[in-house]
């Protein structure tokens, strides 16, 4: 049971972008130096990210993305499901229609544990938000700073 | 982001196993039947379990199998990680990738470790057992239906 890397990439690229772009506008090609992506890759994934409203795009050229909101407003739970759709480990609990795809959809037993699993994983997920990891990595910054000058 | 069909028709046919082996040892195709899986599907996953203790089988024309260990003793962890591999939401590459400082490392440390944190407590946290009492009230099995 994995994440894909389009969940696992489209929250990287929104921390680094969060923590690049301040007031101004950033250049998908800049992210994805940083983070060392194909740009194509992150193009797919940012289209997305653009159309669940997390982040958005000025074109020209001086144009580039920044995020819709503001940082500690967006969870990364709003980035993975953007990306990856749903979080459900199987796919009897992806929409409500389910209840033909098992005759025991009412009495399964394994279904309540695969749903536990989903809410775990969605309890972490929204939990979070952009604006902590981008302090994470602030903060890991200024200890790397720290240590160059002991 | 989904599970394999050997982990959700492994413990499914587990809990089938249990809740009926009061009444011997299960032919495979029993419980392919009840729970509308391919018997020969299930014959790998019992397999599995069977090389890793869970189960074990009776051969013969009448042959089936027995679970091996006490229900009360099995979690929900033991059974997937037999059959689905480690549980961590991401490879271990990612793990190993994000040690040096980066954002990798601040999404790893603050997201993924912390899931597979919850979801490897949450599924030792369930036994087999637990989800046998689950079924057999859902299937309105009560306990005194043993006894007849």
């Amino acid at each position: 049971m994995k994440i894909s890397t389009k969940g696992r990439y489209a929250l990287e690229a929104v921390v680094d972008l969060s923590y690049h772009a301040k007031d101004e506008l950033e250049s998908l090609n800049s992210i994805a130096n940083r983070l060392k992506k194909s740009k194509n890759y992150l193009e797919q994934l940012f289209v997305l990210l653009r159309q669940n409203n997390i982040v958005v795009s000025i074109r020209g050229s001086q144009g580039g993305y920044r995020l819709a909101r503001e940082a500690s407003k967006i969870t990364a739970g709003d980035v993975v499901r953007a990306v990856e759709g749903s979080l459900a480990p199987v796919a009897c609990l992806e929409n409500p229609d389910v209840k033909q795809c098992c005759s025991d959809y009412e009495k399964c037993v394994t279904r309540v544990v695969w749903k536990k699993m989903m809410d775990e994983i969605s309890i972490v997920l929204d939990d979070v938000t952009i604006q902590d990891l981008s302090d994470c990595f602030d903060k890991m910054n200024k200890e790397n700073n720290l240590e160059y000058y002991i | 982001m989904k599970l394999s069909t050997k982990g959700r028709y492994g413990l499914r046919a587990l809990v089938d196993l249990t809740v009926h082996s009061s009444k011997g040892h299960q032919p495979l195709a029993q419980i392919a039947e009840r729970q509308n899986i391919s018997e020969i599907y299930l014959e790998q996953v019992f397999a599995t379990l069977r090389k890793n203790g869970v189960v074990k089988s009776i051969k013969g024309a009448q042959g089936g199998y027995l679970l091996n260990v006490e229900p009360a003793n099995i979690t929900v962890g033991k059974v997937l990680r037999i059959l689905e591999g480690d549980l961590s939401i991401v490879d271990e590459k990612v793990k190993s990738d994000s040690e040096e400082k980066s954002v990798a490392q601040c999404v790893y440390k603050n997201v993924w470790e912390k899931i597979d944190k919850n979801i490897n407590e949450l599924v030792d946290s369930i036994t087999l057992e637990e989800l046998v009492e689950d079924y057999k009230k859902n299937h309105g099995m009560l306990p005194h239906m043993y006894h007849i």
